[in-house]
């Protein structure tokens, strides 16, 4: 019973949400051109933790989830920022972009508590071989 | 309802996952820290004399007026070289635990760093460098049991640490070896104290593989 009601009362307390209207002109897509298919495979996969907007499931009001929620975006982004991405000198790009692609190499990312959930975020042979190639490319282009 | 049930066991699961990379944000420096810390150093120039450079390395005897050449010398990374290369040995010897101990130590010693004795020209390059370098030395730090990555973090600071050599110079005599094989063939750089080739991406698996591509002498 004691536990009901704790269950209840903590449903009062939400945390922020991480979600932004506006593209930043630091986003990444702003600061380097994006091709279309490389674009859909982060949106979907990626800045759910690592931008400043992410798209919540419904699950995401139901407490202590939320919390649990807003504490993991917070240290992704931490991490890796991809609307701040502009922000980052030449040097942290080009290590973001390596770490990226060997996380990805490596299934490491996107985490296996976050596609437990979110299925469709998963990333294909295919769709890892793109952002590495992508990666990889954008690496050695940053000077 | 078993969807409902299926989520919040997920949910609840996801609690217990510990990821890599749970970074804070400590080390985060803005470039407007950057520029703030800038201001502060051409304030205090004219009573610069009192400043000490890195850990280990003594003030002017005179404590007087020191130009910007004299701040120079005394700004050195003895103490970050030194760190590097007990990481570096660490994993030469495919110990994690050591190379993450040793990653901490790095953390501390960049953290430790009196910004005040970089030269004003050369400050923006370093806190860019100290920046990724810390970032890297913190991750090798949260992957013990994962040497593989604590050795693609030991490649990106063998880089970083390459450009500190070449505007800083450095006070130990070191190697600079080239690995062919790692990062994917593209290869990738360390340094040693000794000459003879112990390869620190691939341990006792390939422990002769490299080449040193130059010798560094200290100054
Ligand atoms: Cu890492």
């Amino acid at each position: 019973m004691g536990l009901a009601v704790i269950l209840i009362g903590i449903q009062f307390f939400q945390p922020l949400r991480n979600q932004s209207d506006e593209v930043p002109a630091t986003h990444i897509e702003k600061v380097y051109s994006v091709p279309q298919n490389v674009n859909a495979i982060l949106a979907q996969s990626c800045y759910d933790c690592h931008s400043n907007n992410t798209s919540y499931p419904w699950y995401s009001r139901i407490q202590p989830g939320a919390w649990y929620l807003a504490e993991h975006i917070k240290k992704g982004k931490e991490e890796l920022n991809f609307s701040e991405f502009g922000e980052y000198s030449a040097r942290k790009q080009r290590s973001k972009l390596r770490a990226m692609s060997g996380q990805i190499k490596d299934g490491e990312m996107p985490l296996s508590s976050y596609t437990l959930i979110h299925r469709n975020a998963i990333l294909s042979e295919e769709d890892k071989q793109i952002l590495m190639k992508w990666f990889g490319a954008m690496e050695d282009s940053i000077k | 309802m078993k969807n409902l049930t299926l989520s919040i066991i997920a949910v609840t699961m996801a609690f217990i996952t510990v990821s890599c990379n749970q970074v804070s944000n400590k080390n985060e420096q803005s470039s407007n820290d950057t520029s703030d810390v800038s201001q502060e150093q051409t304030v205090s120039q004219p009573n610069g004399g009192d400043t000490i450079a890195a850990p280990g390395v003594s003030e002017t005897p005179n404590g007087q007026q020191t130009t910007a050449t004299e701040q120079e010398k005394k700004f050195s990374i003895a103490p970050i070289v030194t760190d590097y290369l007990s990481l570096k040995n660490a994993l030469v010897s495919d110990n994690d635990k050591a190379a993450a101990s040793a990653g901490k130590k790095l953390l501390a010693t960049l953290n430790k760093v009196d910004l005040k004795a970089i030269p004003a020209d050369k400050h923006k390059q370093y806190m860019e460098i100290a920046d990724d370098a810390k970032e890297h030395a913190e991750h090798i730090n949260e992957n013990v049991g994962n040497i593989h990555h604590q050795r693609e973090h030991l490649a990106v600071l063998g880089e970083g640490l390459k450009d500190l050599i070449e505007l800083f110079g450095t006070t130990q005599t070191l190697y600079q070896n080239h690995c062919p094989m790692f990062n994917d063939g593209k290869g990738a750089v360390w340094f040693s104290e000794n000459k003879e080739i112990k390869n620190p991406y691939y341990g006792s698996k390939m422990m002769t593989c490299g080449k040193v591509e130059k010798t560094i002498t200290g100054k």
